[in-house]
């Protein structure tokens, strides 16, 4: 078994799989680690029968019942993917508002050979100039801060260590690579290496509101900033850069719709027309002599000396103890596990501790984003069942102007959910709650919905329903922190993440404007004369009973990058100040999570750090 | 009977079982019941075991539908005992053996054989470990024999026979699910009469003896069933306890008639007793303190076995899915949940999906 390679990267998603991609490309040696499985789409199986199944107990399967000892939680149902773990074997715990400790599956992006990008609904956003710039942009800004008393955003806020421009050609790099459609006009950030998109597929026809809706809002607000099509990692086109095809109908015509289904947030895509990074990255390459994986094995710790990381540790698919060794390492495991890696190792190597912990920032600054949105039934009916995960988007609540004039530190993108409540199953255990912990609550206990009743609450909900959701930045925090838990120990015996972040006053805030604003285009959208449509309820994350652990899978933050060694864990190259050959280049690197989805972001920085290894391998 | 074996290939051996199988501490020895149980115990999901799973290479479009199905026995890398299955899926005579399965081309202690089983059936099977035969010990189904032995137990897609269920327990079951699911109401049942009937004559003879089986609608208690027979099989003791309640309490609501054959008129007010927390007269509360708690955990499964795939044993035919597809539809007709289009065929029609 190979013991050696240029470069060896723990993680095959949104982090990973870029530096993989283009390091192999260029005649590198690479082994990627994935904990999880290598599940393939349909043209890499011989019978063309992929282990991604259109069906709706793949994204939430069977009652699982929640076993840790000590958590105040326990005994408490759970519905995880085929590909999410069990909290049972490897939990993530976090501080509840009680200060009691509680497991959850929030917070895990899948553990699959394509981390996250298997699950997600591939929305591919750019984050503005401004959210890479938010302390210079706080610093410099006319109107007051609404609901920041102490200051906090001036003083924890960060610019990043570039600019957007420096950052550009590499979102542009990760679009043309990973395989994203949509379309660039009236979006608020520039496109100066052009428009990389393939071109999007027709929306689903409810979606015709939110266009409608969000092009009032611009006209309200001011800006008559237009929405643009939502940019979604789903090919529509034949793909050169990862060989992938658009399925060819009798006719022998590319038939782009057939990515078209609402099997898609939440399901890995049989059909590999989705972008993950198995499919757009990693397989293309995986037949190089120099491409490597190691699907199904857990990295335990790292070991350095004098500040090289010497030994990457593994446990083999059979729980064998290995070890490897790369001229870099590069961990991508999605910030909580790569924070919890850094510390499983620094607990065990007196080196790696007094060098990664050279300040007290390991696993500080932790960030998922701030979300939410409105839900409303729209008059119409509509077959939501083709659709894909988001169709419209805008810019208009991400602009310096509007944070002015809404005294807010930062902004948010905003999108429409399409695929959401599609499925029938999925119209009933989303029914009443919105996150992975309490999916079926509210169904169960509608115990009015029965006979007649469960027919006028198909009648009233399904194909009806148009969800918009904001994503925006959530203050940098000190106190909001990953740490190893002092007693939970996952099934190796090894201490889980522990979770503690809280929101600050100016993220409800936030979270209460961007939500107005969401429901103001369903308002408007759903109206087009009064525009006063009545809407179901709109509201954010922090309300939620399991508030604390809520992060949409977006889990940032960390091990935040910055110019000052004193004030940060990785330097601009996402090296680790004081190792040679350490890089961390999941989300963990952001000093602040961004008005959007982050994978892009994570995508194109993971480009950009790809070629800075190039001038060291 | 010839048993077709399969060679999956480690990957996807060790892509179904690592999660679940790989952990810190030595796994059972043969014939170590307690070893095994408390092996058993921490794994989550060992019900998926054995691996019920899709044949990867090409078949015939003619050829009848069946699972790959892999054993996974899991030892120490090394181990040189020979492990074998013998089930009733194939000879009684011949054990078929188990193979080390590599991992970059070393042992990884696992032991495994994939065969084809054709769907919908039922099977009983032993390891031999080392000339000993033993229970599978990370497979929790088993089924004791009238000669007192046991051995261990699996079924592949849409099986139909009720495995766990007592036949009255099956009956009033059929009558709970009438109170959550529109499916036994006017309109709805008179879909599925004719939704049935619609179906062509292959497929009529495939579906309609699972919908008339045990209920008249589209497989909820049948997949039930299934459901405690394997994935849930921890709310087994729910449904023991409470259907034993619910029948005595029906019995003192109306003294007169069996409960399967009382009136909706009793369901309902059972029903809304359970919902509102009213006290159950004939409910023993001290074997089972919270009849909405089981009310709750109806509600998920009816629902989930009515529209969950097919391949689960209900929502037989696609009748769950079919009744949304004909109850909504466009001004042209046309409907508004096109689902066979995204799946894979005989039962939709995608192209692509297979």
């Amino acid at each position: 078994m190979r013991d050696s390679f240029d470069v060896v990267v723990i993680g095959s998603g949104a982090g990973g799989a870029p530096i993989a991609n283009r390091l192999v490309r260029q005649g590198k040696s690479v082994l990627v680690f994935d904990k999880g499985p290598l599940l393939r789409p349909d043209y890499e199986v011989p019978g063309r029968r992929s282990d991604y199944r259109r069906d709706e107990l793949f994204s939430s399967g069977a009652e699982k019942i929640l076993r840790v000892p000590g958590l105040a939680n326990a005994g408490v149902s759970y519905y995880s993917s085929h590909v999410e773990p069990d909290i049972n074997d490897e939990p993530h715990v976090y501080r509840g508002p009680d200060n009691r400790d509680y497991g959850t599956i929030e917070g895990y992006t899948a553990q699959v050979v394509g981390g996250g990008t298997q699950l997600y609904g591939g929305v591919s956003l750019r984050f503005t100039p401004t959210d890479l710039r938010l302390k210079s942009f706080n610093e410099q800004r006319r109107s007051p801060l609404k609901d920041d008393p102490a200051g906090d955003v001036k003083r924890e806020a960060r610019d990043w260590p570039y600019d957007y421009a420096t950052l550009e050609p590499y979102y542009a790099m990760a679009e043309e690579l990973v395989g994203i459609c949509g379309t660039n006009d009236n979006q608020q950030k520039p496109f100066t290496s052009g428009n990389r998109y393939q071109p999007p597929l027709q929306p689903n026809p409810i979606s015709a509101y939110a266009n409608d809706g969000m092009a009032e809002l611009g006209r309200r607000l001011g800006s008559n900033i237009e929405p643009y099509r939502t940019p979604l990692a789903v090919i529509t086109r034949d793909h050169a850069p990862s060989g992938r095809k658009i399925p060819r109908d009798a006719a022998g015509n590319p038939d782009p719709e057939s990515a078209k289904t609402s099997y898609v947030n939440r399901y890995g895509d049989p059909l590999g027309l989705k972008s993950n990074t198995w499919v757009s990255l990693l397989g293309p390459v995986a037949r190089e002599a120099g491409f490597e994986i190691r699907p199904n094995c857990v990295v335990t710790h790292l070991s350095s000396q004098n500040g090289r990381v010497t030994q990457v540790h593994y446990l083999d698919p059979g729980g064998i103890a290995r070890t490897v060794s790369g001229r870099i390492v590069v961990v991508a495991c999605s910030a909580i596990e790569s924070v919890r890696l850094l510390k499983l190792s620094a607990a065990q190597d007196d080196d790696f501790d007094r060098r990664i912990n050279q300040n007290p920032l390991l696993g500080r600054y932790f960030l998922t984003h701030c979300f939410g949105g409105a839900r409303a039934l729209m008059p119409g009916r509509f077959d939501k069942s083709k659709a894909l995960d988001a169709d419209w988007a805008t810019d208009c609540c991400a602009t310096d102007e509007f944070l002015e004039a809404n005294n807010l530190w930062a902004g948010a993108a905003i999108y429409n959910n399409t695929s959401d409540q599609a499925l029938p199953l999925s119209l009933f255990r989303t029914h009443g709650s919105q996150d992975l912990d309490t999916l079926w609550n509210g169904f169960m206990s509608d115990v009015g919905m029965r006979a007649d009743g469960f027919i006028k609450f198909l009648d009233d909900e399904f194909g009806r329903g148009l969800s918009i959701s904001f994503m925006a930045n959530q203050v940098p925090q000190f106190d909001n922190r990953i740490e190893l838990h002092p007693t939970v120990k996952d099934k190796w015996g090894r201490p889980v993440a522990y979770v503690i972040k809280t929101w600050h006053p100016h993220d409800r805030y936030l979270m209460d404007t961007m939500a107005r604003q969401c429901g103001n285009v369903l308002r408007y959208g759903g109206d087009p004369v009064g525009r006063n449509y009545p809407i179901q309820g709109q509201g954010a994350i922090y309300m939620a009973e399991n508030a604390l652990a809520r992060m949409a899978n977006h889990i940032l933050g960390g091990a935040r990058f910055g110019t000052d060694p004193k004030d940060s864990v990785l330097d601009p190259q996402n090296r680790a100040w004081e190792f040679d050959n350490l890089y961390v280049t999941d989300g963990a690197f952001m000093p602040t999570s961004g008005g959007a989805n982050p994978t892009l972001t994570i995508q194109a920085n993971a480009f950009r750090v790809a070629d800075h290894l190039l001038t060291r391998v | 009977m010839a048993v077709a074996v399969r060679d999956p290939g480690s990957e996807y051996v060790l892509n179904h079982c690592t999660k679940h199988l790989s952990r810190s501490g030595p796994p059972p020895e043969p014939g170590d019941e307690a070893a095994a149980t408390a092996f058993r115990a921490r794994i989550a999901e060992a019900w998926r075991f054995p691996i019920v799973g899709f044949v990867r290479e090409v078949r015939p479009d003619d050829a009848p539908p069946v699972n790959l199905v892999t054993f996974v026995y899991k030892t120490t890398p090394g181990d040189g005992r020979p492990v074998a299955v013998l089930g009733t899926f194939g000879t009684l005579y011949e054990p078929i053996p188990l193979t080390p399965v590599l991992f970059e081309g070393e042992d990884t202690g696992y032991r495994a054989v994939s065969v084809e089983v054709p769907v919908a059936e039922l099977h009983l099977y032993k390891y031999l470990v080392d000339g000993r035969f033993v229970l599978d010990p990370i497979n929790p189904q088993r089924k004791r024999l009238a000669n007192g032995r046991t051995w261990s137990r699996f079924f592949t897609d849409g099986f139909l026979q009720p495995i766990i269920l007592e036949p009255w327990e099956l009956r009033i079951l059929y009558r709970l699910i009438d109170q959550i699911l529109p499916f036994r109401s006017g309109d709805a049942e008179n879909f599925l009469r004719r939704y049935y009937f619609g179906l062509n004559r292959d497929q009529r003879k495939a579906e309609m003896p699972k919908a008339f089986r045990l209920d008249e609608s589209v497989g909820e208690v049948n997949a039930i069933d299934k459901l405690l027979a394997r994935d849930e099989a921890h709310r087994l003791a729910d449904y023991r306890i409470c259907l034993k309640q619910i029948d005595r309490a029906l019995r003192q609501q109306n003294p007169f008639v069996e409960p399967y054959e009382m009136p909706a008129e009793d369901f309902i007010e059972l029903y809304d007793k359970m919902a509102n927390g009213v006290t159950i007269a004939g409910w023993d509360y001290g074997a089972y303190a919270d009849p909405k708690f089981f009310l709750y955990l109806l509600r998920r499964h009816a629902v989930t076995t009515a529209f969950a795939h097919p391949r689960y044993a209900g929502n037989v035919g696609a009748a769950g899915w079919a009744y949304l597809e004909f109850r909504y539809a466009d001004r042209n007709k046309k409907t508004l949940f096109d689902w066979r289009a995204a799946l894979e065929k005989p039962l939709g029609t995608s192209p692509y999906y297979s």
